[in-house]
């Protein structure tokens, strides 16, 4: 079984800070790392691979960091990567990403199942594998809770607003997961040693015959800012009781108890 | 000069962040209150890498180096000290096989403890001897093809868990201190009670009986006298490791600190306004940054520690670095108690906990006055 898992380089979320004045992040020395639903993605495609046996590819575009940063998906157990490296890729939007993915899988040729995040973990629009599937006319199965296979076909479990629905579909098809499918493994530190020397092929725009019409960008980002928390700062300060039922008065007259 | 981890470094970093925040901080406290450590953290611990990052894999080690392994133990020290002992008491004695041993001697040892599958003591303290070898009790007598060793030994860690020992005895045939490597748990071996530290609590400290123990001839590590040798030039290796630990909890009584000072308010507002706790907080930072560099620093010596003489070297800068980083690190703790005033002196409360690692950590692997004597006749020769 063949499994290409893509994943996206970010920046460690955990990491970045808030300028107070301005709300925008401070991204400098931030390191890069790998989505977090991305990883969830990687590690479904490494169970599969050791019950059913076969190979995971993770498959990623992005900047010239992009060759280290892949290190932490080698590690995780995936057994190469396909890398498509442009400065250009850098800040690249969903449906160009979703092209250069696409073409990517299409140069690697044989596949049974392409798994991604559900969203990534910067922008989480959440668009890039339903692109993918247009493009690679491939069947989409979204909000996979859980995922099994059985020879050619694959059972998943999608976590909808207010039910469970469990589908089936003929592999090849394109998996997106979200986070509660599993926990990301740790990886070991013999494993992060090994992954510089798995294979790893670097790929060029023009090596997978992306069009320049198609990296035209169709979004513009007006601004990137945190959300603002402006504290209501309400004090009861009445006796313990009176101040106690205000206190709920006021919390589920905003919406949180009592909905 | 460039300061700069490579991607690998940076990934045992976070495999080490990653472990001790899901695995260790949940159960921080209740290792500390009952003085017990899950069987499954030295095991994960073993599984990970983790025990074995800085020995080659030809002897079952992760095969990293030590700067991997000091931005490991900075993590995992970070919230137990207790639970980082699986790491640094295999350290100590797996470096001295690594060095001093036959090939027989780390064929059968190295790969289960570089994998955490035993846990190893190595145990020099008498109880009338601390760092003073030349003061060493215990004897060992050569009986045909075998030692016969008798005396007892003291504050040995993890002597309970099943594993090699490394034992220092003055021989009948040299009159000097010799190292001894054998498995624990043979006739003759037997254990105190542990002793109920203030800190590192999860990693049992017992005293060792040996009477009679029945060693082959061959369990000798090194050469026969040359014990001394063998302590000098492992105990930096040690000392790296206390120091790595030290580092993490001061970071982690930093943290703490910034968390507390933005919640506590007093006179309206959060504490972390008023100019004074900014000040605190600056010079524990400035102190924290200052231990964190001299130790990446050591490792990358300890990494290319590769002649008798770097070894020596290593050993004067390790004795620099932990006179300087354990009392570095019980100043930050103790500013972090000073933020959280009265809650910092109670259970429950990370920077409470590391008060009493802090302290442990000045005193073992030699207290500060050696560490300084070490350092200071180094200098004038």
């Amino acid at each position: 079984m063949n499994i290409i898992a893509c994943v996206k380089q970010v920046f460690d979320l955990q990491q970045v800070r808030i300028k107070k004045e301005t709300r925008e992040p401070i991204m400098e020395n931030i390191p890069l790392t790998i989505g977090d639903i991305d990883k969830n993605a990687l590690e479904e495609g490494v169970r599969l691979i050791e019950q059913h046996g076969g190979k995971v590819t993770v498959v990623s575009a992005g900047s010239e960091d992009l060759e280290e940063t892949i290190k932490e998906g080698l590690a995780m157990g995936a057994d190469e990567a396909v890398l498509v490296i442009d400065s250009s890729l850098d800040s690249a939007e969903s449906a160009v990403s979703a092209v250069v993915l696409a073409k990517t899988v299409k140069k690697i040729g044989e596949f049974d199942l392409i798994l991604l995040g559900e969203g990534s973990s910067d922008n989480y629009s959440g668009q890039v594998g339903p692109r993918m599937a247009e493009i690679l006319d491939l069947p989409l199965v979204s909000f996979v809770k859980s995922l099994k296979v059985d020879g050619h076909r694959i059972q998943a479990v999608r976590s909808l607003d207010d039910c469970m629905e469990v589908v089936e579909v003929d592999m090849p098809a394109i998996v997106m997961v979200m986070s509660e499918i599993n926990e990301a493994r740790i990886p070991a530190v013999t494993q992060i040693l090994k992954a510089g020397r798995k294979p790893k092929q670097v790929l060029s725009l023009d090596e997978i015959e992306v069009d320049p019409a198609e990296m035209e960008t169709k979004v513009e980002t007006l601004s990137n800012l945190a959300p603002e928390q402006d504290r209501k700062q309400v004090i009861f300060k009445e006796d313990a009781d009176t101040a106690a039922a205000d206190l709920f008065n006021a919390l589920q007259s905003e919406g949180f108890i009592g909905r | 000069m460039e300061f700069k981890f490579t991607k690998e470094q940076e990934l045992i970093q976070k495999t080490a962040r990653e472990f001790a925040q899901k695995r260790i901080e949940p159960i921080m406290f209740q290792i500390d209150e009952h003085n017990e450590l899950p069987d499954y953290i030295p095991k994960e611990i073993g599984e990970l890498g983790l025990a074995g990052i800085p020995h080659p894999e030809e002897y079952g080690g992760s095969g990293a180096d030590y700067v991997s392994y000091v931005l490991a133990l900075e993590q995992i020290g970070r919230y137990s000290s207790g639970a980082a002992t699986t790491i640094t008491g295999n350290n100590l004695s797996i470096n001295a096989i690594k060095m001093f041993g036959t090939e027989e001697q780390k064929a059968n040892w190295l790969p289960e403890l570089c994998q955490g599958k035993k846990c190893s003591t190595f145990v020099f303290t008498e109880p009338a001897t601390g760092s003073d070898m030349k003061m060493l009790t215990c004897k060992a007598k050569l009986d045909g093809d075998e030692w016969v060793l008798n005396g007892t030994k003291r504050f040995a860690t993890n002597a309970e868990r099943p594993g090699p020992m490394t034992v220092f005895a003055v021989d009948d045939q040299s009159g000097y201190p010799t190292a001894f490597l054998f498995e624990k748990h043979c006739p003759g071996y037997t254990i105190s009670e542990p002793w109920d530290k203030i800190g590192y609590r999860g990693a049992h400290t017992y005293d060792v009986y040996l009477k009679d123990v029945r060693i082959p001839k061959e369990d000798v590590l090194g050469e026969i006298g040359k014990g001394f040798m063998i302590l000098q030039q492992n105990i930096g290796f040690g000392k790296i490791s206390i120091s790595s630990l030290a580092l993490g909890r001061a970071q982690g009584a930093l943290e703490e600190s910034i968390k507390y000072a933005k919640e506590r308010v007093q006179k309206g507002r959060p504490i972390a306004k008023f100019p004074t706790l900014q000040s605190r907080l600056a010079d524990m930072a400035a102190k924290v940054e200052a231990c964190r560099w001299l130790l990446y620093r050591l490792g990358y010596m300890a990494s290319n520690a590769k002649t008798n003489e770097d070894r020596i070297q290593l050993a004067q800068q390790s004795a620099l670095t932990k006179m300087f980083v354990t009392p570095t690190s019980l100043d930050v703790i103790r500013d972090a108690v000073q933020i959280h005033g009265s809650y910092g002196l109670m259970k429950g409360y990370q920077v409470e906990l590391f008060y009493r690692d802090a302290v442990v950590a000045e005193i073992i692997e030699g207290v500060l006055d050696v560490q300084k004597i070490l350092v200071g006749s180094s200098l004038v020769g």
